[in-house]
């Protein structure tokens, strides 16, 4: 069974389809790329799977079971979490501590326990810091841990997003242009990473990413939207060579 | 018991007064108008809810108040006149200059406002410009009622206003049975001509300020600031120039609204009078969708039926607690309001 | 940190508070007059207030700015219940106390439950406005029932004034959220407030943050409610208007909103204002007033132009120009104010506490956020290692020099 299945999910803003009928499985363990010209759809395709909108019409099953309509917390929840194109870290609370809000997620003490900081939960609060300085480390921002999220650079909050993603202990992560802004040693660094993510903590991913070479190298399955509707499905290779791609991306180099 | 008292569910109406009610709420609702689009021009321009505009509304009511007295209708000379048996009275033009007066002292207290305490606080959050202009509406009170005088005479007043006079409208005469017992009292509205003049120049200005924003170059721009506030500095309109604009256009509404309910209503004036009107006609501006011009009016007008119906139905005491009830109500079911557009955050 | 460790610092500052609470109360019912024994307790209740509004605001970012509402409610529901049962039931007044306490918690956190509601479809200002506007319902509606008094006030039995518990829910309520700051828990309300919809996709319950926030933010201002009632045996809806919880935000917004500590200093000094005309009659001339004033802007005006454009590298010169420049000026204003005074009218006019009270909370209010808007500890907090930190650098100091 897929992990993540899309059939014919369509979303419309006033008169606007920003996704028409988009259909696609994500097998587990999958690398999948999901690209696409400006104002393809593509983030709100994201959007639509990690229930920030809830489809027009359409279904997406995780798991077998339907996520429509299902709140974002709940359906982070079971397995889905994300990144975001226009980085929404928590600016003010420090690069530890964002992590830590998403290896929260996993909490099993009780929040009155919270507020009488019971020995179980200080517990807790340190194990969910000792998780998020190994996800840190793994993005290799273990020397800014303790900075607030806001002072970064562009590369390193976009890093700091992914490990906070990864805190979560999703089974599908998000990746909404992990590369933007980047320069090609941090491209590669972020290769990388989005390796190790995959082979090493057995995730399943799916990004959108704009760079080409960095997506064709990348992704073993590639989706491409085009005002919404699907256009093209396969393996880099006959990405590269559909036809229909290169018109949509009009004659830029693919 | 007359007929005209009906009971519904345990509220008795009288039917035989609703058409006077609904002609005062009209009237009241029209004055909330004015003041509303103060409160969504500035909205629409900044995304700040200007606490401070009924304290505007309030500084323009003392200042219509003043210039009668400079123009000689203090309330010593209006009794000393009085008793030597020639009444002063005013004159139309009394009333339009202690209009323009009104409205243009009340524009140069926005623009000031606007430049000394909401400007600094631009690039801070909104939440931090909202506790601004609670500090600013809380200074105007205080500073207000340390400076100024508390349920002073009203301005040129019941005696020497030329529009005092009431004219009456019967729709339908009074019954009586054989015995001579009234069995259905008159239907009829009463109004001062006042309050006719009011209305007329509640359109007058209405109209002007559809004008203003609709073809000339800065309400071009004004419009351009209230769709994307950035983009418009991009495009090389002056920004700042459109925030005073706006914050003029609208103290000068709210300082026109405030003569007139201080003259043609004779509203007893006092520094915290600003803080009822400016709290319903926020709750309108937001009823009508805020930001949205057409809103604020019929938000306005809603208002002021909606209170007066309260009053009418005999819970007259509760008239102050209606405005907030709706806005709970309008911002739960329809938050952007009835004409606005419900907008969704774009992740 | 072991386990029995921590227990042991935690009985220990259980104790202490508890010593700490009876000692206050037991030195200052024995040593001082009753007035200042009224001082302090209403310094306990509003260092509560504003904590308590400190954890909706400025912690989980709701922007909420009726606490006064939460403070009523606790207050008249001890009140009303109190009067029907207690003289029915078996307890002594002070054990009475805590359950009066509680009462007027569960009531204000129903309150708290209804006005939070809102806040999971509102935003910022529109919550603010909200928030603002259930408060005056809340009071218009109590006004109008004259089986509580309506307008002219209510009679609460037993008059009992617990300094002791007052204290100690103020130590509570400040435990409370530390600890909940202390916690991984905190975090999600942290995240509430930063950004709302990244906390959701990382699995935040939003709803369930905001709504704790506001039922625990109002039972506290509830419990103090009670005690008010009962420390002042006689309330009427005009102790609880707009201005109090504007008081309240100030204190909050002073302190720095998310600083509990902040909160705490803010709240144990601003609650003088209000019962400022009945500690000092100073009257102040009209003259003196004016220029005072005119004074302040120039000196918001000019610390913002320091802001702005004076970059002195060498820290010890700036403070000194800064200072020197601002003390400067409130000598030139009160000059100005003396020579004004001159003038007949301006020297004759004055105003007596009573009536500024009010005006020097706008003006604190404005100061701020035009000179700070982030308040004066920010996200700071106090804390044992930073008194350390400070210590040793200062040690440092020393040897080097
Ligand atoms: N909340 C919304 N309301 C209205 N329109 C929206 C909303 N969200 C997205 N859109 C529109 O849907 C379309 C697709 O947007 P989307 O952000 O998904 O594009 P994208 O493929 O991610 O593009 P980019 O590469 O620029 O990020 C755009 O035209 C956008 O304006
Ligand atoms: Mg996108």
């Amino acid at each position: 069974m897929a992990l993540l299945t899309l059939k014919d999910a369509t979303i419309k803003f006033g008169g606007l389809t920003a996704v028409n009928k988009v259909s696609f499985d994500i097998e587990k363990g999958d690398l999948f790329g999901l690209i696409g010209p400006n104002g393809a759809g593509k983030t709100t395709c994201f959007n639509l799977i990690t229930g920030v909108y809830e489809p027009t019409s359409g279904d997406i099953d995780f798991l077998g079971t339907r996520i429509c309509g299902m709140a974002p917390n709940k359906i982070a929840e079971i397995g889905i979490c994300r990144t975001f194109q226009n980085i929404r870290l928590f600016g003010t609370l420090s690069a530890l501590e964002n992590v830590m809000v998403g290896a929260y997620l996993r909490h099993k003490t009780s929040l009155l326990g919270g507020f009488m900081l019971t020995p179980a939960v200080i517990k807790e609060t340190a194990e969910l810091r000792k998780k998020a300085m190994e996800l840190l480390s793994v993005v290799n921002l273990t020397d800014i841990a303790h900075s607030r999220a806001c002072d970064l650079s562009y590369g390193k909050q976009r890093r700091l997003e992914i490990a906070r993603a990864m805190a979560t202990d999703p089974k599908l992560i998000l990746l909404d242009e992990p590369a933007a802004g980047m320069n090609p040693q941090e491209k590669d660094e972020l290769r990388d990473v989005v390796f190790k993510i995959r082979d090493d903590y057995e995730k399943t991913v799916l990004l959108i990413e704009h760079d080409m070479k960095f997506v064709m190298g990348l992704c073993e399955k590639i989706v491409v939207l085009d005002h919404g509707e699907e256009i093209a499905y396969g393996d880099p290779s006959e990405i590269r060579n559909n036809p229909k791609v290169i018109e949509a991306y009009l004659g830029e180099p693919v | 018991m007359d007929l005209v008292l009906h009971s519904v569910g345990g509220l008795s109406l009288d039917f035989s007064t609703l058409p006077q009610q609904l002609v005062n709420g009209l009237v009241v609702g029209a004055i909330y108008a004015l003041i509303a689009l103060g409160y969504t021009m500035v909205y629409g321009v900044l995304r700040l809810i200007n606490f401070a505009h009924g304290e505007v509304f309030m500084l323009g009511a003392y200042t219509a108040l003043l210039s009668s007295w400079v123009m000689g209708f203090t309330p010593d000379a209006i009794s000393k006149a009085f008793k030597a048996d020639h009444p002063l009275t005013s004159s139309p033009l009394n009333l339009v200059i202690m209009l323009l007066v009104a409205m243009a002292v009340c524009a140069i207290i926005g623009a000031i406002i606007e430049f000394f305490a909401y400007r600094p606080m631009r690039n801070q959050s909104r939440i931090a410009a909202l506790i601004t202009a609670i500090g600013v509406s809380l200074f105007l009170q205080y500073a207000g009622q340390l400076f100024l005088p508390a349920n002073p005479p009203p301005s040129i007043s019941q005696e020497v206003n030329p529009y005092q006079k009431v004219v009456s409208f019967v729709l339908s005469p009074a019954q009586m049975n054989a015995a001579g017992d009234v069995i259905k009292p008159q239907m009829d509205i009463t109004v001062t001509v006042g309050k006719i003049v009011m209305l007329v120049t509640v359109v007058i200005l209405m109209l002007a300020l559809t004008y203003l924003v609709r073809y000339t170059k800065a309400g071009r721009a004004m419009r351009a600031a209230s769709h994307d506030f950035d983009s418009a500095s991009l495009m090389g309109i002056n920004v700042n120039r459109v925030v005073t604009f706006t914050f003029m256009l609208g103290s000068a509404l709210a300082g026109a609204g405030a003569m007139m309910l201080a003259t043609f209503e004779g509203t007893a004036m006092h520094p915290f009078f600003g803080l009822q009107p400016g709290v319903k006609a926020f709750v309108a501006a937001v009823l009508g969708g805020i930001g949205n011009i057409p809103g604020a009016v019929l938000g306005g007008l809603l208002m002021g039926l909606a209170e007066t119906l309260v009053t009418w139905i005999g819970f007259s005491q509760y008239k102050d607690a209606v405005a907030f009830v709706i806005l709970i109500l309008i911002l739960l079911v329809r938050p952007g309001g009835l004409l606005g557009s419900n907008k969704v955050e774009k992740v | 940190m072991s386990l029995s460790k921590i227990l042991g610092t935690r009985v220990l500052s259980v104790v202490l508070a508890i010593a700490f609470c009876f000692g206050l109360d037991a030195f200052v019912t024995g040593q001082l007059n009753e007035y200042v024994v009224r001082l302090v307790m209403l310094a306990g209740l509003y260092v509560t207030l504003s904590v308590s509004l400190n954890l909706i605001n400025g912690i989980t970012g709701q922007f909420s700015i009726g606490h006064a509402a939460f403070y009523m409610v606790g207050a008249y529901s001890a009140g009303i219940v109190s009067n029907a049962i207690y003289k029915t039931q078996p307890l002594a007044a002070p054990a009475y106390m805590i359950i009066s306490m509680l009462i007027g918690a569960v009531f204000a956190a129903i309150a708290g439950l209804i006005v939070g509601m809102p806040s999971l479809r509102l935003k910022g200002d529109y919550l603010a406005i909200v928030t603002l506007g259930f408060g005056e319902i809340i009071r218009i509606i109590v006004l109008n029932q004259n089986q509580w008094g309506g307008s002219y006030g209510y009679a609460i039995a037993p008059k009992y004034q617990a300094g002791w518990l007052i204290w100690l829910l103020a130590i509570i309520c400040i435990a409370t959220c530390r600890n909940l700051l202390k916690s991984a828990h905190g975090l999600a309300f942290l995240a509430v407030r930063e950004d709302e919809i990244a906390a959701q996709a990382m699995g935040v319950n939003v709803t369930k943050t905001k709504v704790v926030a506001f039922i625990v933010g109002a039972a506290f201002a509830g419990a103090a409610g009670a005690l008010f009632g009962h420390m002042e045996s006689f309330i009427n809806p005009d102790l609880f208007k707009m201005e109090v919880s504007f008081l309240v935000l100030t204190m909050v917004v002073l302190g720095g909103s998310g600083s509990i500590t902040g909160s705490v200093l803010a709240g144990a000094t601003l609650f003088i204002l209000p019962e400022l005309p009945r500690i000092v009659s100073f009257k102040m001339s009209l003259g003196l007033l004016l220029s005072v004033l005119v004074g302040i802007g120039v000196l918001v005006w000019m610390n913002r132009k320091f802001m702005e454009k004076y970059h002195e590298p060498d820290k010890l010169k700036r403070t000194l120009v800064v200072a020197g420049a601002n003390i400067g000026l409130a000598v030139l204003a009160v000059v100005v104010g003396k020579l004004l005074n001159n003038i007949p009218q301006f020297g004759t006019t004055t105003y007596d506490a009573n009536k500024i009270r009010y005006m020097i909370l706008a003006v604190v209010l404005l100061v701020i956020m035009l000179l700070k808007p982030t308040g004066l500890l920010g996200h700071h907090e106090f804390s044992w290692d930073w008194v350390k930190r400070v210590l040793n650098r200062n040690k440092a100091g020393e040897a080097s020099a």
